[in-house]
């Protein structure tokens, strides 16, 4: 169906009447590019900068917007954006400055707070001014340049694709959500081989743009941190064409996994789940996978080491046994769950967690959510499964500590073709349960 | 009906060879020298998957990859390679599947015929 525009479901606004005011005043443009922010004060004015630069080199016959849709403290965005009136960034960088300036809006989203209500508010933005191309960038970014917004916007204007995701070069331990879940079960459920379906960064066109609004999902984890997933997951089943771009180094404000992710992994990992349910017929069927077109020019840059505590995840792990068992006994093949008990009763200097049981316990995980196993409610499941990513991580670390970012990238790959292989598995057990 | 297979390779001995083993399997075969003749072949031929070389003089596998990826988004690829180092080039991604040339086609065979069975179910 690619680009085609989709029925209009009327849901209420994420803009504010002010922000709909100044848009119907501004009426058109060809790209808005929105970064959604929650109190990134300190570092956006840096993301705002890089954009603005990006759009007078490389789009300058266009009329663009740049939107940041804030969740949390206003002034403190209003500021930073102030601080920027001057423009003297243009001075120093040999881009000449465009003969009408990008207008920099700033706006507080309405609805339910998350990621994914500040991302509505840019796509509601983005059909009022009925753009040609739109880019999102998250706005902790350290280490964006100009570059990134040719990169994101030029294959939807002059390539035809309607969605573009981000290719980084990241540390082999920045990502783990991605690494672990989100690219393998992309890879393995719908066929597609898409590196960062979270990244965070991305483009997209006005047809998808409309797809993505007509659906009824933002009082859900889709309105926090499941935006991202949704947004490439739907990308994938309706035919939108996608592609990667390589932005070189992703540098942002890093997280330990076994510190403070647990949010970001239930809204996530939970919108993978919910989404089988919604597309089953674009992942049953589907054997094998494709590869993701991709654009751009690779540098040699390191990145940024991000150090984890492997063993405070195995600790994590140990410990939630006794309280989780009961939830895994119902949510786990009887041969996986006896096979956990057994990784759990690991001396920590030897502790391994076999991926392929990992994989079982994942697609078994995903099943218990869609079909409420015994009662059980998706949250439980989910809360359950965190332990389990913390085992699997702290494996993945010390399998591939000792290895550079790109023999770690064969291993997450070679993870992907195992979900691949063992997704009969899932399929079997689903056709059998539904 | 048969499916076709398009070979791109600049070395005359590996395409006869390829062309002979592929056939062999029950595959209509194409070739290419270069890749802007493949790119030309894609469209008049329209095959169903592309064995493709990198190291070739003119424009090289791995920018044709890029350009295929542009005009039909969903074509088959593998690229078929003397040399495994271009396996960790990022752009080597857009191909469904990487192999390195050896005097055994066993896995590019394989791989063609494991690609070519997703389409038909």
């Amino acid at each position: 169906m690619g680009d085609s525009k989709a029925p209009q479901v009327d849901h209420a606004s994420a803009l504010d009447d002010r922000a709909k005011e100044r848009l119907q005043h501004i009426r058109t443009a060809d790209i808005i590019v929105g970064i959604p922010s929650y109190n990134n004060a300190d570092s956006i004015g840096r993301v705002i900068k890089a954009i603005d630069l990006g759009l007078a080199k490389y789009f300058s016959d266009k009329k663009s917007i740049i939107l940041i849709s804030e969740g949390g403290d206003l002034s403190g965005t209003i500021d930073a954006v102030d601080a920027l009136k001057d423009k003297h960034y243009f001075e120093s960088s040999f881009i000449a400055k465009p003969s009408s300036y990008t207008e920099i809006l700033v706006t507080k989203y309405r609805g339910t707070s998350g990621k994914g209500t500040a991302v509505k508010a840019i796509f509601e933005a983005a059909k009022m001014l009925n753009v040609q191309a739109g880019a999102m960038l998250d706005s902790d970014l350290r280490s964006i340049s100009p570059e990134w917004i040719e990169l994101l916007i030029s294959p939807i204007i002059y390539k035809d694709f309607g969605f573009v995701t981000p290719y980084y070069s990241r540390h082999k331990y920045d990502g783990t959500i991605t690494n672990m879940i989100a690219f393998p079960m992309t890879w393995s459920l719908y066929g597609r081989r898409v590196r960062q379906p979270i990244g965070g960064d991305f483009g997209f066109s006005l047809g998808l743009i409309h797809s993505l609004l007509s659906k009824d999902v933002w009082e859900t984890d889709i309105a926090r941190f499941g935006i991202d997933i949704w947004m490439t997951t739907v990308a994938i089943c309706e035919n939108f064409k996608i592609c990667q771009s390589f932005l070189g180094a992703k540098i942002h404000d890093d997280k330990d996994p076994g510190k403070d992710l647990s949010p970001m992994f239930k809204q996530v990992v939970g919108t993978i789940f919910g989404l089988m349910k919604i597309y089953p017929d674009n992942w049953l069927q589907i054997k094998g996978s494709r590869p993701t077109a991709i654009f751009g020019f690779e540098s040699e840059v390191a990145p940024k080491p991000i150090n984890i505590d492997a063993e405070n995840m195995i600790n994590k792990f140990k410990q939630s046994v006794p309280e989780c068992m009961p939830v895994w006994k119902k949510v786990l093949g009887e041969e996986n769950c006896r096979k956990l008990e057994e990784v759990s009763r690991m001396e920590p200097q030897l502790f391994e967690m076999p991926v392929d049981l990992w994989i079982k316990s994942l697609f078994d995980f995903a099943l218990a959510y869609n079909l409420r196993v015994d009662g059980l409610k998706p949250e439980q499941v989910i809360e359950t499964l965190v332990p389990v990513y913390y085992a699997i991580t702290a494996s993945f670390v010390r399998r591939t500590q000792n290895l550079d970012s790109h023999q770690a990238e064969e291993v997450i790959t070679n993870q992907c073709s195992f979900f691949e292989k063992l997704k009969p598995y899932l399929v079997e057990r689903w056709e059998s349960e539904t | 009906m048969k499916k076709k297979v398009l070979v791109v390779d600049d070395e005359k001995n590996i395409r006869l060879l390829l062309k002979e083993e592929l056939s062999d399997e029950g595959y209509d075969v194409v070739t290419a020298e270069s890749g802007a003749v493949a790119l030309n072949m894609i469209q008049t031929e329209k095959p169903d998957l592309v064995t493709l070389d990198i190291k070739m003089p003119g424009e090289d596998g791995l920018s044709i990859l890029r350009k295929i990826r542009e005009i039909e988004y969903d074509l088959p690829v593998i690229i078929c390679s003397a040399y495994s180092v271009y396996k960790s080039d990022f752009s080597a991604v857009a191909a469904d599947h990487y192999v390195t040339k050896s005097s055994d086609f066993e896995e590019l065979k394989n791989k063609i015929k494991e690609i070519l069975s997703y389409d038909s179910g």
